[in-house]
């Protein structure tokens, strides 16, 4: 941020003096056609839900009954014990996202040999869709058929071919193994691109002081990337809290309810159960859950932001 | 409202276009099966004969994947924008106001024409009196055997089980080394919802009381002990192929086709797929009555109709194409080619259904058949989600399968009045 | 950069080479199936490669199967959205970095929050408004939807890469007398390229992948995108497993050829952009 003059909490103060205060409400006119078109294809149906929350939605007739819905989601186990499973799913993902992106970006980062296309190849599962990477899972899964249960029994490592979606600590030990396989790369990607804006400096003075490998990543590398990490994060709470193609594909929330994160039983109650109603308020608040991960980042990088004015 | 001027606005350059200048209309026609395989070259030919003998109607099918075709439906039907002929989960559809009682285009038909149903038959496209489809093709779930596996295991392909203790001698002696008799479908669909319903209807018992407003998967001992045994196949027994929570119909079929079971409950329609994935198989099945405790023991016969959706604009030509699909040339092609049965009772005795050994086998079975999906407006909800659940549980905990139905019962029963 | 051991490195390609094959192999067994013919599919024990490799289920897809027809339509839309929503991102990126904007924070807050929803729930009423402007079937309909996913991220990320721009350098064109358009256009668009490349290769992806919404959006078989085609590949009974592998690759190959030419830019924007915020 070194070559910035100004954010956008701050005018841009050198302007004005030069008769440019005329023009400031041009501003606006930049920012119009994109505040419009997100008003109209997301803020009406945005809207919408809400007002589905409060209704009793039967086919194409409609009641008012205010809170019924939510009082209805709140009472269910169902939306409590998706509530953990999302929970489970999502700090498991998410931790495994960032350590591993993070080792793999270092990793990259010290070799010099087909950087490039290594980094390319690395990328390749967050590039394909879930759900053709969730296909390919469920192929290589396939309890009689996959090739996996065929690479463990002939390596030993088991006995017999293993159900790995068919039991409930399996299945989500798969799907989550798959959410990381899919999301790992991305916190690589920007991790890699933090490393870049580390100034070389800080190691070579570290290294005529002497220090060690793990002391220039533990008071080096890691203070710097503090602040990235900590916002990659966040985006990444976010994405795959609301993450359904992978477990929609693979288990469908099964077996026995092991899968089923808020995003499933979501879906399952608006196009399976046909109770828009009750799905509408489940999505509020999941979104609400959302929202205070997103006020957590928005914190964050205000902070962020003034501790690089500073 | 500046919502209808717009879309006069539309409708007037969609006016302008050439499609108006013939006088055409277009009706869509949306079915789950469209996308399968060994059924999209009669499609096709269907569509084509019916545009060159209609020139005033265009038909434009719409594809889309099983697991999504309900998503589909409820999205466009919301917008009142639902394709004009569909096959949807009739009961429920009915009950939400998607689709459109075809009671006075029926009675405009001659009666020769109507007479081809048996009111049994029509009255499982009725809801609340009023009827909302018309059958057109089914499938009658009976026991499809492998003949090489089972004279293998030294049994007799001529005197298949009848009785549940044959069929657990039978599957003993077809279990042996990677390979099992059967499979026990637990997956997320509501074929594992059916095949359990026969099973329980094969032991005298009844999932739910007459006027379904009450489940007895539990409460009816019969039930219980049903659901027990059939589940028992894999906990118990072991004769079942691993991984039954993750088993649907999909995965049972390749197993069959592959040789890895000897049996498999399924409708005719699996004939045509198990040979698609192995051709050499072919010839070499045989189909048999599911093995029952009781005399004459119903199996169950999944029942496709034909409605028309609540917001379609020409429904005397949505009518005209169901009528043209309905007709005995189309019936048999799909029989034949794409093995589904028909469900009209004149067509019983057509040479070319009579031809086919394993067809008629299923035609003879499928006389003593109840229809489904059952008749209440949550059926699809309860099918696919609370009974398919407590099959998991059962599997994965079979010492609390008591508890698991009684739950299974009171959940049901409770969405059933709602 | 900082030298390192021999041994150090050794155990850094060991540790690559193993991540590289756990990534990897995924795709490797993707292409194997998808070049295998229908009957070796479900061999067992699995053969890792076959004498019989084939190209057959390519053939069949784009021969006999109108997947050329769904990867033109995937293009369309994909390319679309991409100048859609990079044009609409760079205005109010422009906008919020060089104009002083009552609530910038409230709005970027708002821009965020359009992110947040969960899909499921805009399924209906985005059908619903499609379908009242007589958009359904068209490619303008998914265009539109996939430009509203990607644009806040978009925006966030030009933001960001704006703000490394000194302001200096807009005030000296105005000073020359350029219009604001002129200085966006012709002064700020190619120092910001990497940051639009990136932009752009995140908005096609988003485009590229998507599908629940082709799926609701689309009922012509002539309009179907990728993402679909490969989705009613799976029938009710019958899954051809080479077949749809193939499909997974035509869909697959395309971002991966254009990630390896572009990945450099993506890396460098986040670089001088994103990262620091």
């Amino acid at each position: 941020m070194s070559n910035t003059t100004t954010t956008t909490n701050t005018p841009a103060r050198s302007w004005t003096g030069r008769g440019l205060a005329r023009e400031r409400w041009h501003g606006y006119l930049f920012l119009a056609p994109t505040l419009l078109f997100l008003a109209a294809v997301i803020v009406l149906p945005l809207f919408h839900a809400f007002w589905t929350s409060f209704q009793r939605i039967r086919g194409l007739n409609s009641t008012f009954i205010g809170f019924a819905n939510y009082v209805r989601v709140l009472e269910d186990e169902a939306f409590w014990h998706s509530l953990r499973v999302s929970l489970a799913f999502v700090s498991v993902s998410v931790v495994a996202h960032v350590l591993l992106g993070l080792l793999l970006a270092l990793a990259l980062n010290k070799i010099t040999f087909a950087r490039t296309a290594l980094r390319v190849l690395f990328l390749t599962p967050w590039m394909v869709a879930a759900a053709v990477g969730a296909t390919i899972w469920l192929w290589l899964l396939e309890p009689q058929f996959g090739v996996l249960n065929y690479i463990l029994l002939s390596v030993g490592i088991i006995s017999a071919p293993v159900a790995w979606l068919g039991t409930p600590g399996t299945a989500f030990a798969a799907v989550t193994t798959v959410e990381i396989w899919r999301g790992v790369p991305f916190i690589m990607l920007l991790t890699l691109a933090g490393l870049q804006t580390i100034p070389a400096e800080q190691y070579e003075a570290a290294e005529i002081d002497g220090a060690t490998s793990w002391q220039k990543f533990r008071h080096i590398t890691l203070p710097n990337l503090k602040y990235l990490l900590v916002v990659a994060s966040t985006l990444d709470i976010i994405n795959v809290v609301r993450h359904y193609d992978i477990i929609g594909i693979m288990t469908g929330g099964g077996p026995a309810g092991a899968t089923e994160v808020l995003p499933a039983l979501l879906y399952n109650t608006a196009f399976r159960a046909n109770r828009f109603g009750e799905a509408a308020a489940i999505g509020v608040l999941l979104l609400s859950m959302v929202l205070i991960f997103a006020a957590m980042y928005l914190r964050i990088t205000r902070v962020g932001q003034e501790d690089d004015r500073r | 409202m500046s919502r209808n001027a717009l879309l006069a606005a539309v409708a007037v350059i969609a006016l302008a276009g050439p499609a108006a200048a013939q006088n055409r209309v277009t009706i869509q026609w949306q079915t789950p099966n469209l996308t399968e395989a060994q059924y999209e070259p009669i499609w096709k030919q269907t569509i084509a004969e019916f545009e060159a003998a209609n020139p005033d109607v265009k038909v434009e099918p719409i594809l889309v994947a099983r697991r999504d075709h309900w998503t589909k439906f409820v999205a466009s039907a919301q917008a009142r924008q639902a394709p004009c002929i569909v096959a949807v989960d009739l009961t429920t559809a009915a009950a939400e106001g998607y689709l459109r009682p075809m009671d006075d285009l029926w009675a405009k038909e001659p009666a020769s024409f109507r007479d081809a149903w048996a009111p049994e038959m029509l009255s499982a496209a009725k809801w609340e009196g009023k009827l909302y489809g018309l059958p057109n093709w089914g499938g009658t779930y009976a026991e499809v055997y492998n003949r090489e596996l089972v004279e293998k295991a030294g049994l007799d392909p001529k005197n298949p089980p009848k009785t549940w203790d044959e069929y657990l001698r039978w599957s003993k002696a077809l279990t042996g080394p990677d390979r099992w008799a059967t499979s026990i479908l637990g997956g997320k669909t509501d074929t594992t919802t059916r095949v359990l319903l026969t099973w329980i209807w094969g032991n005298g018992g009844e999932a739910f009381n007459a006027d379904m407003t009450e489940a007895t998967f539990a409460k009816n001992p019969k039930s219980l002990e049903a659901i027990k045994f059939y589940l028992g196949l894999f906990t118990k027994e072991g004769v079942a192929s691993p991984a039954p929570t993750t088993t649907n119909y999909l995965e049972q079929t390749v197993l069959f086709a592959q040789g890895k079971i000897a049996t498999m409950r399924n409708a005719y329609w699996s004939i045509a797929k198990v040979i698609g994935d192995n051709p050499a198989i072919e010839g070499k099945m045989f189909v048999a009555p599911m093995p029952s405790n009781i005399p004459n023991a119903p199996t169950l016969a999944s029942v496709s109709a034909h409605s028309i959706s609540q917001s379609c604009r020409y429904p005397e030509q949505a009518w005209r194409f169901i009528k043209f699909d309905m007709d005995k040339k189309w019936a048999i092609e799909r029989a034949v080619k794409a093995n589904w049965m028909p469900l009209r009772r004149d067509l019983v005795n057509e040479p070319e259904l009579k031809a086919d050994p394993m067809l008629a086998e299923f035609v003879r079975i499928g006389a003593n058949a109840r229809s489904y999906p059952l008749p209440h407006p949550a059926w699809a909800d309860i099918a696919v989600n609370d009974i398919v659940d407590a099959v998991q549980k059962a599997l994965l905990e079979p010492a609390r399968t008591d508890e698991i139905f009684r739950d299974l019962d009171a959940r049901v029963t409770r969405k059933l009045r709602q | 950069m900082n030298r390192t051991s021999p041994l150090t490195q050794a155990g850094l390609w060991i540790a690559i080479l193993i991540a590289a094959l756990v990534t990897i192999f995924p795709f490797y067994w993707m292409l194997n199936t998808a070049l295998k013919p229908q009957s070796e599919v479900f061999l067992s024990p699995p053969a890792f490669y076959s004498a019989n490799w084939s190209f057959d289920a390519f053939r069949t897809l784009l021969v006999e199967r109108p997947f050329a027809r769904y990867f033109m339509n995937s293009l369309i839309v994909s390319l679309g959205s991409t100048l859609l929503s990079v044009a609409l991102a760079t205005f109010a990126a422009y906008g919020f970095t060089r104009f002083h904007i009552k609530g910038a924070g409230a709005l970027i807050v708002f821009l965020l929050f359009t992110k947040m929803l969960p899909e499921t729930l805009l399924i209906i009423p985005y059908f619903r408004l499609m379908s009242e402007l007589g958009l359904i079937n068209s490619h303008l309909s998914l265009i539109l939807a996939y430009s509203s996913f990607a644009l806040p991220f978009s925006v966030w990320m030009l933001i960001g890469f704006f703000r490394s721009i000194p302001l200096e350098i807009d005030e000296a064109a105005i000073v020359d007398g350029a219009s604001r358009i002129t200085t966006l256009w012709r002064v700020i668009l190619p120092l910001a390229r990497p940051g639009l490349v990136a932009v752009a290769l995140f908005t096609f992806l988003i485009s590229w992948n998507a599908y629940v919404w082709a799926l609701v959006l689309t009922t012509d078989p002539s309009m179907f995108v990728l993402s679909v085609g490969i989705a009613n590949m799976v029938g009710e009974y019958r899954v051809q497993w080479n077949e749809l592998m193939a499909a997974a690759m035509i869909a697959a190959v395309p971002v991966m050829v254009m990630f390896a030419f572009l990945e450099r830019h993506l890396v460098n924007a986040l670089t001088a952009g994103a990262v620091k915020g």
